[in-house]
């Protein structure tokens, strides 16, 4: 338990600040119209797609706590929004152990999407009200769909930072 | 590895630590305050390394995609300047009588405050937050709820200060709220309304006074219809002058963001009294009071729509603000701290 805790979280935070810093820099920057794409979501979901919604879940609620510590939002906000978006992701696992590249593709693109909705739903709930609606429309799918594009590397990525190693298979001998 | 926890039991936790971070946090955290100070100056570093990379290859990029545009805009902007220039002129004086007028009323303005210049260094990375990050914080006196300009108007509050660097909350967001007035010119003798209110330089607040002098402009034949520019000084034009009293009209209320891209909103404490008195065209500024988040004369914006809400009297008050916050470079933070009870701590 302890070093499932504990392992993934010496990786996850040095990749997270290097992430961080390029959502900050870059992506925040140069948006797509008008949409700021979100890279540090999408290596949420990809760490999901690779490892599981329990690593998944992980992964978010640790990134989400260096997103909110870093850009200002509500401690815990971005947490939960992202915490639910790698257990999303990471139920292409309990389908299938070893995804396919399009498979999981869908499964990131889904679990970006959830985050990026339970973030606004969240701001809602504790008050800040004027993000749900229909602007969410084009939002969610911008940010779904470059998480999607970004899978084939990202998640390679997800799965070296929670200590996951591709299952390899073997042909039975008759 | 995990299996001692049920995936329900994941989400549980998972949700129920957040919400004791969000709780601690809403109420206002020293621990929390503290780590993010700390985190936010390890980022930095990371921070700098990523503009540095990205910077060189964005320019060289805008600069091959976006050259002709960068051209016709300029040209476009010269000529604004051109424009800018007599009206300019006029400001200045304006500016001169209002200070007198206030130091003879011993009256208050947004100028007895100083303001800090700042650069704006970084746009919200989220798509559920406007604001941005500039580059002065509590090391120049920087303080949570101080107001921000720029040139043109109100671009926002201070929400976080770390040592070198603040948050600004754009008044565009729907958290942000500030009390305003309306400053409405009235003529007895014109029904045209907004359309004939004279022309007010930007970041000049009217007091409340009773004019009585308007002028007209006699143009000669020999021009045709060339397009005249008043702020340009003509030898060939003559003026008259005319007397008719116009009366400023103030209305106070709460205006607040209704998101990014989007238009502000007006609320008045008198429904009624509005309704009759404001107009499209109408200067907004701040308000000022003791629990106000800025001083009284800060510009805004202007009224672009008047609306009717079904089912209500009050009025829905749309205000587009003078600041283009959509490009913000460099701002000033006015060094104005407002009342705890405003800020919202």
């Amino acid at each position: 338990m302890r070093a499932f805790l504990l392992g993934p979280v010496v990786r996850l935070v040095p990749v997270g600040l290097i992430f961080l810093a390029l959502q900050r820099a870059v992506f925040a920057e140069y948006r797509l119209k008008g949409v700021a794409l979100q890279v540090v979501l999408a290596l949420v979901a990809a760490a999901g797609a690779g490892g599981g919604p329990e690593r998944g879940a992980l992964a978010g609620f640790v990134l989400g706590m260096m997103y909110d510590l870093g850009v200002g939002t509500p401690l815990g906000l971005t947490a939960l929004a992202y915490g639910l978006a790698g257990l999303v992701a990471g139920y292409v696992i309990l389908i299938t152990p070893d995804p396919q590249w399009w498979f999981a593709m869908i499964f990131v693109a889904l679990g970006a999407a959830v985050g990026e909705v339970a973030i606004a739903v969240t701001k809602l709930l504790i008050g800040e009200e004027g993000w749900v609606d229909a602007s969410l429309f084009k939002v969610v799918p911008i940010v779904a769909a470059f998480a999607a594009l970004l899978s084939p590397v990202l998640v390679p990525v997800g799965r070296w930072c929670m200590y996951v190693r591709r299952p390899k298979w073997k042909a039975i001998p008759e | 590895m995990f299996s001692s926890l049920s995936r329900r039991r994941v989400f549980v936790l998972l949700v129920l630590t957040c919400l004791l971070f969000i709780t601690l946090d809403q109420r206002g955290n020293t621990v929390i305050d503290r780590t993010r100070r700390v985190f936010s100056a390890i980022l930095g570093p990371f921070d700098t390394a990523a503009e540095a990379i990205s910077e060189p290859l964005a320019r060289a990029w805008y600069g091959i995609s976006n050259y002709r545009d960068l051209e016709r805009e300029n040209a476009v902007l010269r000529d604004q300047i051109e424009q800018q220039k007599g009206a300019e002129v006029e400001a200045r004086s304006a500016i001169l009588e209002y200070q007198q007028l206030l130091a003879l009323n011993r009256l208050t303005s947004v100028r007895n405050y100083n303001a800090l210049p700042a650069r704006v260094v970084g746009e919200a990375p989220s798509n559920f937050q406007n604001s941005v990050e500039i580059t002065v914080g509590s090391n120049q006196g920087v303080a949570v709820g101080m107001p921000v300009t720029d040139g043109a108007g109100l671009v926002g509050k201070i929400t976080k200060v770390y040592a070198e660097s603040s948050l600004v909350l754009l008044i565009t967001d729907p958290q942000y709220s500030v009390a305003a007035e309306v400053l409405n010119a009235e003529f007895p003798d014109d029904a045209g309304g907004a359309s004939t209110i004279p022309t007010t330089p930007s970041g000049i607040p009217i007091p409340d006074l009773t004019s009585s002098t308007t002028t007209s402009t006699t143009i000669p034949s020999t021009l045709g219809t060339l397009p005249i520019n008043p702020a340009l000084p003509t030898s060939s034009t003559t003026s008259t002058t005319t007397t008719a009293p116009i009366v400023v009209v103030r209305e106070t209320g709460a205006l607040s963001g209704q998101g990014a891209d989007k238009p502000l909103l007006l609320r008045f404490i008198d429904d009624n009294a509005a309704l009759t008195s404001i107009s499209v065209g109408a200067t907004v500024g701040t308000a000022g009071g003791s629990n106000s988040l800025a001083p009284q004369g800060i510009p805004i914006g202007t009224i672009t729509r008047i609306g009717r809400q079904s089912g209500s009297r009050a009025p829905i008050v749309e205000v587009t603000p003078n600041a283009n916050l959509r490009r913000l470079n460099f701002v000033s933070v006015v060094l104005y701290v407002p009342n705890p009870e405003a800020i919202g701590r």
